[in-house]
């Protein structure tokens, strides 16, 4: 996967319960909607959790990452060949 | 001991699974996980790159000889331990005596569940379901009476199995099943009980003990008995194992060293990774262990053992590095590792010098940065350009407590 590591926006469904779902993310002036969360899973980086989403937009793969320290998310990855 | 119900959840393919979960293109396809160092093996193949002959452990290049259409995905260790974390979490709704056996292995003792959650099929069904739902993974599941026989169960279908050995049918089945199939009996041991005659695990049962004795000394009697399918061995939940005896870390290097400065600079970086872990489970030790591995492969380790018990990283390195100027090497090294060990329970000894003191507040300092911002956030200046070590998920890993190794 190349690494991209640029803040975007995201729009994502949060619950029920503590789910949390990205529905689209801009990156570079274009707006992707996510048709699939592949895989996600937590890591933490000290007394932060960093929630971590593939998903899949538009015929290729993405990793966003939801920081629930600083409430914000960023495109970790891309990968192009889907 | 009366009957008991033992249940092995063996995931399949886990870390080729979980990375055909994550990207729906490598689903269907032969796909080998490697490790992130210049000096990889398989880690795992998917059920798809198997059946073209690719095995763990292969190199890349003995992968792609058997199966040119093989991808290769490096891996992502933290998906991998948040993911068996989770499955561990659904395996503990159903008893609390389960075991860890490793990162996508478990047993469970559902004895005293069996009135709460049903018979054992039903269970099993409910797991496999949940973990599918959940991680979009498969899983096979073996029940039996004990820990050997579940777990020679869940091998018995794969992927995606269940199976149930009844009492009843298991000396028929002993009587067909290889010796081999047994977890314990490694293929040095089948070769050896071969020569004698023994192949299955009937006749490894029939045989006679004072010779499996004479041949293997006293494991020669456990040898008979596991040929007869016995085994009286408890699950044990993490909780309550083994008391942990040492902490100790090991990194391959991306290419074999034989400069002492180099060699000194990992040392001091697994020291830290040593004595932080250490330090966080209040724990601190009195022996140092040194392993080196040179680049034939050759392995040997050498310990001291100090009058005071440790847990500073400048303490431990100091010690490893002692060993290591009384070495000569032979070759260049391909391999370092340190272990802290003779544990005992402790939490910061405050020190009487003054310059004692400076060290152990500047370790805390660093520790609690690193506990806020992540590992690593500060550290040994002489460490920071190192990124050449290869990063694999120890077979101890457990999903909480000391043996819970952060890994990246």
């Amino acid at each position: 996967m190349q690494r991209i590591d640029e803040p975007v926006r995201v729009g994502a469904v949060f619950g029920p319960g503590s789910l949390i779902r990205p529905a689209w993310f801009d990156w570079r002036r274009r707006k992707y909607v996510v048709e699939e969360v592949t895989y996600r899973w937590h890591e933490q980086e000290g007394s932060t959790t960093a929630i971590h989403f593939t998903v899949t937009a538009g015929g290729a793969l993405y990793e966003l990452v939801f920081d629930t320290g600083r409430q914000s998310w960023v495109l970790a990855g891309q990968e192009a060949e889907n | 001991m009366s009957e008991r119900t033992i249940l092995h959840v063996d995931m399949n393919a886990f870390f080729a699974a979980v990375e055909q979960q994550t990207n729906p293109a490598l689903r269907g396809k032969p796909v080998g996980v490697i490790g992130a160092g210049a000096r990889t093996i398989l880690t795992t193949a998917s059920y798809e790159a198997r059946a073209c002959g690719v095995k763990t452990g292969m190199t890349v290049r003995e992968a792609k000889e058997r199966c040119p259409g093989i991808v290769l995905v490096v891996g992502n260790n933290r998906r991998y331990t948040h993911t068996s974390a989770g499955i561990v979490a659904i395996l503990r709704d159903y008893t609390p005596l389960v075991e860890v056996f490793s990162i996508d292995e478990a047993f469970l003792d559902l004895t005293g569940c069996l009135t709460l959650f049903g018979p054992p099929e039903r269970i099993a069904h409910q797991i496999k379901a949940r973990i599918r739902h959940r991680f979009g993974l498969t899983c096979s599941i073996g029940v039996a009476p004990n820990k050997l026989l579940a777990k020679l169960a869940s091998e018995m279908k794969k992927p995606d199995g269940l199976t149930i050995l009844r009492p009843v049918e298991i000396p028929a089945l002993l009587e067909t099943v290889p010796a081999g199939e047994l977890c314990g009996i490694g293929p040095k041991l089948q070769r050896q009980l071969a020569l004698l005659g023994v192949r299955t695990c009937g006749e490894l049962g029939r045989f006679p003990l004072a010779i499996l004795t004479r041949k293997f000394g006293v494991v020669g009697e456990r040898l008979q008995q596991m040929g007869r399918g016995l085994d009286d061995s408890p699950v044990i939940p993490a909780e309550v194992g083994d008391e942990v005896k040492s902490v100790g870390h090991s990194m391959t290097l991306d290419r074999d060293l034989s400069q002492p400065d180099d060699i000194r600079r990992r040392l001091l970086e697994l020291a830290e990774m040593v004595g932080r872990r250490a330090r966080r489970y209040g724990v601190a030790g009195r022996t140092v262990t040194l392993t080196v591995r040179y680049a034939d492969f050759s392995t040997f380790s050498v310990q001291e053992t100090r009058r005071d018990y440790v847990n500073r990283s400048d303490e431990i390195y100091a010690a490893a590095t002692a060993i290591l100027d009384r070495l000569t090497l032979a070759q260049p090294v391909r391999l370092l590792g340190v272990r802290l060990s003779s544990l005992r329970s402790q939490a910061a000894q405050y020190s009487l010098f003054p310059e004692e003191q400076k060290r152990l507040l500047v370790a805390e300092a660093m520790d609690q940065v690193n506990d806020r911002y992540g590992t690593a956030s500060v550290t040994f200046g002489s460490i920071l350009d190192q990124d050449g070590r290869s990063r694999v998920i120890a077979p101890a890993w457990r999903p909480e407590g000391i043996r819970n190794v952060d890994v990246e």
